[in-house]
């Protein structure tokens, strides 16, 4: 993939000028001041059917990848790079995690496999807004995550709820029903990772919404909007932005992050502790119910 | 009965005969300690030759024996049959009266007093003599006189052979006959239709008037019309004091009271000086002997009987004598007598007992013939096995008899065992041990072929693919007589390319490590091998269709020292090197677990099979065992509690330094939920057995050491393996089992866990091969002799079978 010539990002004209300028804006602003930053990999993850294709295709302008509305079109992880005045955008598209009713780790795997030694700046977890419950499953997708990346990696992610031109349920506000929908999933994520609660508040992960579909209501200035009125595209970018300029680092993904750390080498320091344990606590104890053993065998008559 | 002949005609023999002690004059008031000779010679029991269909407890015990010996030694059965109860006396006397030809069941053979010495019991293995007493009753002459007169003993003629139609005992001072199933009947050893001369029967006259039981006694016939003859035998039983106190002794090893002959010329004063005389030496006696073993319960109870029957009657000494010599046999004092009651006449009835002292201990090594030869097994390794028992001054018991006979034979060096006792003629009363060995061949080698015929191309067999296989093996034992062996095997199914599965092995055993004379039990043991089996680890969890096979081929050398602290309770503890390959179906070198895709190919990137990712590791490391067993049988179920400990301790040598200590911990109790009686055909409890199994492992663990849950000896219900491989594992099972019949029926419940621990096996072969981790069952079987038939549903899957498994799972 390295290797693939990285097109000019083109679709990036294809937004509204305001958009455009907006984003020119973001991505230069980053680049003046994560100076690392001259690439920007996005990995994009989370349920099959939620519309992680269609994100990248939005944020990308353009028809990068393959979507389809009823079967998964992802088979295996696709990265898209973009250049854009210097500065690389990478953004990996990867097939949904959940294959009947459970975490494919297989899928996972090969996951972990295509972003060895990449570096990942931020992870978009995708999951859609009209679903009304989070269950056991979000969290052991979250945890496949963590387990997979670290819990670090929750300190680059954002939750993205697609789908978000809904209109809510009866008596709610659309403010009021996106943010219990995205505090139920936050709190899930929260789970999942094992983010205690005194880290809550140290690394509170923002929840952006999209609305990936064509008949996104649009603002005057040809903005694709949500129904309470913020132009998601720039938003989104502005969020990712915000994220990477945070102080945590990217997360490298290489061998040892792969297979976690070495079980074999924990612990090892206190072996000769243990030995001595086991000699004066369990041999010596076990010797002395021997001892105990002999002295109260019943003995034949005669002996 | 008014047949019998008329007192005074008869021959009659007075007490006051040789073997007496004259103070048992009965008669004579002035008597003041007499003493009532039984038996003087030993070893006495109810003294009747012939074969007796009633069985005494010592039969019983023979029965015990018996059984046990089925179970215990096999190799050795027949010959500790005879050897245990060899006791020669009754063999002497047997074959004695057997070749003499005459003496037909030899009821006096014994001579006097010394009242045939076999019995029910001895004559019961020597049957000889019994059978020729039959073959002889064959002839019988007739006595050739007008039917249904009386004839006195000393009439008959002393060249016929009579032929006796029955026995008659009279109580003369009942004036009534005795039924069979009095205790006197057993002192006559003349049994209907048997046929004896008239020598036997003033020999058997005079063993019962010698016998001191009786103070007149009288034998006379009474002439038949078809030839025969009817004994009656009339008699005066002796009666002495009553008393109320009684004291037995042990006079083994005693030399036998002497009595001085009294000369009937003696003044009066003269006669009370001798009685003074002998009540002192008779008191000295008291005061020398040793203490006998009898426990106060049953002598409380003997004090019982005196005190219920006012007088003292000879039928009561009988009785007591009885009484006693139960207790010992009983207990297994085979060789215990009792050989006189003294003090009669007193207020104390002294009972005298020789208890079977050992004096000697003989072993003996016997060549293939049975001669005496010089054994290559020193003796020492012999002697610290024989129980303490069995040494010299101690009592002789015939269940240390056996005891040592079954530590003997667990050395495995003999291929015939007897322990032998047998009374010691320079020292009456004592007892030698002979222990008799037959040693087996020092050498042995073996080769055992087999050939197999295995499905070649296209599932049919071809001559390519039937296979010579088989086990050549030597063994060198007993080095230098002291248990040392050398053992060497190598097996493989097929001797054309032994490469694909040579198995060898190489041991060699130093017992003794402390020295022979040391009673600390250390066993040296070095051994070379080699093994291969299939990993556990990479086996496919419910509904993984077929995981590609891993082998662990281990060989390297072993040096260990056991300890053993009781038959069943050591302390291992030894160094192990071995190099370690796993291989894949085709016996290639896999250093990692395969894995089928989805696709349905199979990527070869699995966890990795060793520390070393080569395929191949070497490592050193300690190795340490303790156990502790306590379990016993009651009723052939087992009982009690087992605990091991293992630790292996990797000490940094070897691919990729491995240092670990991987441990394991074992509880088992087998709780015994109702008291039950023990014995042969008793039923056995039902228990409850509970089990417990940790196993942990810090630093280096290559996924061949990995702790495997599922399978026969884990959690059943599941294939091995299935549930999951971990660094730590824990495993819980409850089993109960009800006795039905002979066997026994249980139901039970297990469940195993990996405590979150296979994510620390390197590469998760617990998750890659979709296992679980943990999982339950429960079930119910029955033992079928070795086979379990059981039934058991795996919880994770929630479905049941049946499997059917060798040995126990505890």
């Amino acid at each position: 993939m390295a290797s693939q010539v990285i097109k000019e990002w083109v679709g990036i004209q294809q937004f509204p000028s305001a958009t455009e300028l907006k984003l020119l804006e973001l991505l230069g602003k980053t680049k003046q001041e994560v100076h690392s930053a001259s690439t920007l990999t996005v990995l994009v993850m989370g349920k099959g059917g939620v519309g992680k294709s269609s994100t990248v295709n939005s944020i990308l302008g353009e028809r990068a990848v393959a979507v389809s509305a009823f079967q998964s079109e992802t088979p295996r992880p696709v990265m898209v790079s973009r250049s854009l005045a210097g500065s690389t955008f990478n953004i990996i598209d990867t097939p949904g995690l959940v294959e009947g009713g459970y975490v494919n780790d297989q899928v996972l795997d090969l996951i972990k496999r295509f972003l060895l030694n990449k570096t990942i700046d931020v992870l978009l977890y995708v999951d859609r807004l009209d679903t009304y419950r989070v269950d056991n499953l979000d969290r052991q997708i979250v945890k496949a995550i963590t387990d997979s990346f670290g819990k670090e990696i929750w300190r680059r992610a954002l939750v993205v709820l697609t789908h978000a031109q809904v209109s809510p349920p009866d008596g709610l506000s659309y403010d009021e029903f996106t943010s219990r929908r995205s505090e139920a999933l936050l709190k899930i994520v929260r789970l999942g990772a094992r983010i205690r609660k005194q880290e809550i508040k140290a690394s509170s992960i923002p929840v952006v919404l999209v609305e990936n579909s064509g008949r996104c209501n649009k603002n005057e200035i040809d903005e694709k909007i949500l129904p309470n009125g913020t132009a998601w595209i720039p938003n989104l970018v502005q969020t990712m932005i915000d994220v990477v300029s945070t102080d945590s680092k990217g997360i490298l993904v290489d061998q040892k992050l792969m297979e976690g750390p070495n079980p074999n080498n924990k612990g090892k320091v206190l072996i000769p502790f243990i030995l001595a344990f086991q000699y004066f606590f369990v041999v010596k104890r076990i010797q002395k119910w021997i001892k105990n053993d002999i002295a109260t065998e019943s003995r034949p008559s005669w002996a | 009965m008014a047949s019998i002949a008329a007192p005074g005609l008869a021959l009659s023999v007075h007490r006051s005969h040789r073997r007496l002690t004259p103070s048992t004059a009965t008669t004579t008031t002035a008597a003041s300690v007499p003493s009532l000779t039984i038996k003087s010679k030993y070893p006495t029991f109810p003294p009747s030759q012939n074969p007796k269909p009633s069985s005494s407890s010592p039969r019983n015990n023979f029965d015990i024996l018996g059984s046990k010996k089925l179970q215990n030694i096999i190799k050795t059965t027949a010959a500790i049959g005879c050897g245990l109860y060899a006791l020669s006396n009754g063999v002497s006397n047997a074959q004695h009266s057997g070749n003499g030809g005459g003496g037909s069941s030899g009821g006096s053979g014994g001579g006097g007093g010394g009242g045939g010495g076999g019995d029910s019991f001895w004559s019961k293995i020597f049957s000889p003599a019994a059978i020729a007493g039959e073959e002889e009753s064959q002839e019988w002459d007739s006595h050739g006189l007008p039917a249904n007169i009386v004839v006195q003993l000393n009439k008959l003629s002393g060249f016929k052979k009579y032929k006796v139609s029955d026995i008659m005992f009279l109580d003369r001072r009942r004036g009534s006959t005795v039924g069979t199933e009095d205790s006197f009947f057993e002192m006559v050893s003349l049994r209907p239709n048997g046929v004896y001369t008239k020598a036997q029967l003033t020999k058997e006259l005079e063993t019962l008037a010698t016998s001191g039981m009786f103070e007149k006694v009288d034998l006379d016939a009474k002439t038949n019309p078809d030839g025969t003859v009817g004994v009656t035998i009339s008699f005066l039983e002796s009666t002495w004091q009553s008393a109320d106190r009684f004291r037995c002794i042990n006079v083994g090893l005693m030399p036998q009271s002497k009595p001085i002959e009294m000369d009937p010329d003696m003044t009066e004063k003269e006669k009370l000086e001798y009685y003074r005389s002998q009540e002192k030496d008779y008191r000295r006696r008291i005061e020398r002997s040793r203490p006998c073993l009898l426990p106060p319960p049953v002598q409380r109870e003997i004090l019982q009987m005196l005190r219920e029957q006012g007088a003292v009657s000879a039928r009561l000494l009988q009785k007591i004598r009885d009484r006693v010599q139960q207790w010992y046999h009983e207990n297994g004092y085979a060789c215990a007598q009792v050989v006189n009651f003294g003090n009669l006449n007193t207020k104390e009835v002294v009972c005298e007992v020789v208890e079977g002292d050992i004096t000697q201990m003989v072993v003996q090594f016997q060549d293939k013939l049975g001669n005496v030869c010089e054994g290559n097994t020193q003796y020492p390794v012999v002697r610290r096995e024989l129980p303490r028992q069995l040494r010299q001054g101690q009592v002789f018991n015939i269940e240390a008899g056996k005891q040592a006979l079954r530590n003997i034979n667990s050395l495995a060096l003999f291929s015939n065992i007897e322990v032998n006792p047998r009374p010691d003629e320079k020292n009456e009363g004592g007892i030698i041990v002979e222990i008799k060995l037959k040693e087996l061949e020092q050498k042995s080698a073996e080769v055992s072929t087999e050939w197999s015929i295995v499905p070649g191309r296209g599932g049919r067999p071809t001559l390519a693919s039937i296979q010579p296989g088989g086990t050549v093996s030597f063994e060198h034992r007993n080095l230098k007589g002291l248990n040392r062996s050398i053992l060497g095997s190598v097996t493989t199914s097929n001797f054309l390319n032994p490469q694909d599965d040579l198995a060898f092995k190489l041991e060699y055993v130093h017992p003794y490590l402390d020295g022979v004379y040391n009673s600390r039990n250390r066993t040296l043991k070095a051994s070379c091998f080699n093994s291969r089996k299939l990993s556990p680890v990479f086996t496919g969890g419910p509904g993984v269709d077929e995981v590609p096979p891993i082998w662990v081929d281990r060989a390297g050398l072993k040096a260990n020292i056991t300890e053993n602290f009781t038959r069943q309770s050591k302390f291992t503890y030894g160094l192990v090197m071995e190099e370690i390959t796993t291989r894949d179906e085709s016996s290639h070198i896999s250093s990692r677990g395969q894995r089928v895709l989805p696709s349905g190919g199979i990527s070869a990137d699995g966890p990795p099979t060793t520390l070393s990712e080569t395929g191949i590791d070497r490592m050193a490391f300690l190795q340490a065992n303790i156990t502790r067993d306590n379990t016993k049988f009651i009723n052939g179920t087992i009982v009690g509690e087992r605990n091991v400990f293992q630790v292996d301790q990797g000490l940094g040598i070897g691919s990729k330094f491995p240092f670990f200590n991987r441990h394991q911990l074992t509880m088992t109790r087998f709780v015994q939920l109702k008291q039950v009686e023990e014995g042969v055909g008793k039923a056995p409890p039902p228990v409850l057995v509970l089990h417990g199994h940790y196993g942990g492992c810090v630093g280096d663990l290559p996924s061949y050491d990995a702790f495997t849950l599922g399978g026969p000896y884990s959690v059943r219900g599941y294939n091995m393996g299935e549930i999951g491989a971990a660094r730590n594992i824990l495993e819980l099972a409850a089993e109960m089992r009800i006795p039905v019949r002979n066997t026994h029926v249980y139901a039970f419940a297990e469940h195993g866990n990996d405590l979150g621990s296979s994510k620390d096996v390197k590469g998760n072969p617990t998750e890659v091969y979709r296992r679980m981790g943990h999982g339950s069952s429960y079930g119910v079987g029955v033992k079928l002799g070795l086979v379990r038939a059981e039934y058991a549903v795996d919880h994770n899957s929630g479905t049941g079978a049946i499997f059917f498994r060798f040995g126990e799972r505890f």
